[in-house]
């Protein structure tokens, strides 16, 4: 019997569940939230069977789990990596924030000891972007330039995390090793439609899983582009002109992932893209990566142990085809450049 | 006339320099011209 905890039910972690309840090969899912009402409600509203759990502050896990998925906010997710590795349960989280992310990494003596797996980064960026860079490795003989952004974030505490990272300073890789930059370097980056050509700001978030699953690469930077915020009027009045016109890419999440490097003699570059809900983005690559991580998914990547980023730990070409069965279809960017 | 030997120097040094950067530069055009494509099978190979 294959069972699953998902850890965290906000709207990333519920949709995590839903993926995992639809995949064939995992026969319990567990939903775990701070309080047992919550963990209820949501095991009520998956209905399949999906079983409630509270979470202690001490990690306390059910019994027979064969890996955990975390959408937890960032704060609570090195604890709950921590109780798995003593467990020796696979872990998976969705994070995006940079230290919880290389305190992950830092766990990866304690995995290979424990022979078990944890997966930093299991998003959007970092997470399918970084897939999607590997991806274009099948395409191009060398990699040396990265440059990847996301727009669109799932709910408070990740539009939380996003703002953070816009206050954090910059991290860029800069031959060979990670930089701090001044200039936040707001520009316009164009995403799939309907999100279409979003200003998106440097940030540091996934710079150091990007370098780590690319060797050899000169520059990585990564961009963070979030809705504007709602805007409010008085009750009775109404919004300036304009204003009333609903963004279209309300709610959608992208990543964009322009990737440099050569083929033959020939400088060449792909761009690939993906635009769906955020949470369903996410919580469907959260979901897949820990279907793979409880053997569910053997097909994915090979079985190993230590702490990675998910485009180390996967295999881009199955992974990206199994994301796309269940709706999140990745996109090429054919054309030509005009100078 | 030592400030005008200067200026050539530096222009030539400009030129040099530009001209090297013009021919071993790596050219940043990314494609801006055409459309998505949906990743099929064939992609996924």
């Amino acid at each position: 019997m294959t069972s699953v905890l998902v850890a965290g039910l906000g709207e990333t972690g519920v949709r995590a569940a839903r993926q995992l309840l639809d995949t064939p090969g995992i026969d319990r899912v567990v939903v775990a939230a701070r309080t047992e009402a919550r963990a209820r409600e949501v095991a009520a509203a998956l209905d399949d069977g999906a079983e409630a759990w509270a979470l202690g502050a001490s990690g306390e896990f059910p019994p027979g789990i064969d890996a955990v998925a975390s959408a937890v906010p960032a704060a609570a997710d090195l604890v709950l990596a921590r109780a798995a590795v003593e467990r020796g349960i696979p872990f998976a989280s969705v994070t995006d924030d940079r230290e919880v992310t290389s305190g992950l990494i830092a766990l990866d003596a304690a995995a290979r000891e424990r022979g078990t797996r944890i997966v930093a980064g299991c998003g959007l960026a970092p997470g399918l972007a970084d897939v999607l860079v590997r991806h274009a490795a099948g395409v191009l003989d060398s990699i040396d330039e990265i440059h990847v952004a996301r727009f669109g974030v799932a709910g408070p505490a990740c539009a939380a995390a996003a703002r953070r990272a816009q206050r954090e300073p910059v991290i860029e890789w800069y031959g060979g090793a990670a930089a701090s930059v001044r200039n936040r370097g707001a520009e316009l980056v164009w995403f799939p439609d309907p999100v279409g050509a979003r200003e998106c700001e440097l940030v540091g978030t996934g710079v150091d899983l990007l370098a780590a699953a690319t060797p050899g690469v000169e520059r990585v930077t990564a961009r963070l582009g979030m809705p504007a915020p709602r805007r409010l009027t008085a009750p009775g009045f109404r919004a300036v002109a304009g204003s009333r016109r609903r963004d279209p890419a309300v709610g959608f999440g992208a990543v964009r992932a322009e990737i440099w490097g050569w083929r033959g003699r020939e400088r060449a570059t792909v761009v690939y893209g993906v635009i769906e809900r955020t949470s369903i983005a996410a919580g469907t690559v959260l979901g897949v990566a820990t279907a793979w991580l409880a053997g569910a998914l053997p097909d994915l990547g090979a079985s190993g142990s230590g702490a990675s980023g998910l485009a180390t730990a996967v295999e881009p070409a199955p992974f990206l085809a199994e994301l796309a069965r269940r709706g999140v279809k990745a996109a090429v960017f054919e054309g030509v450049a005009v100078a | 006339m030592k400030g005008y030997q200067r200026g050539l120097l530096v222009a030539g040094i400009a030129i040099a320099v530009s001209a090297v950067v013009r021919i071993r530069g790596q050219g940043r055009v990314p494609p801006t011209s055409g459309g998505w494509r949906e990743l099929q099978g064939p992609d996924f190979r």
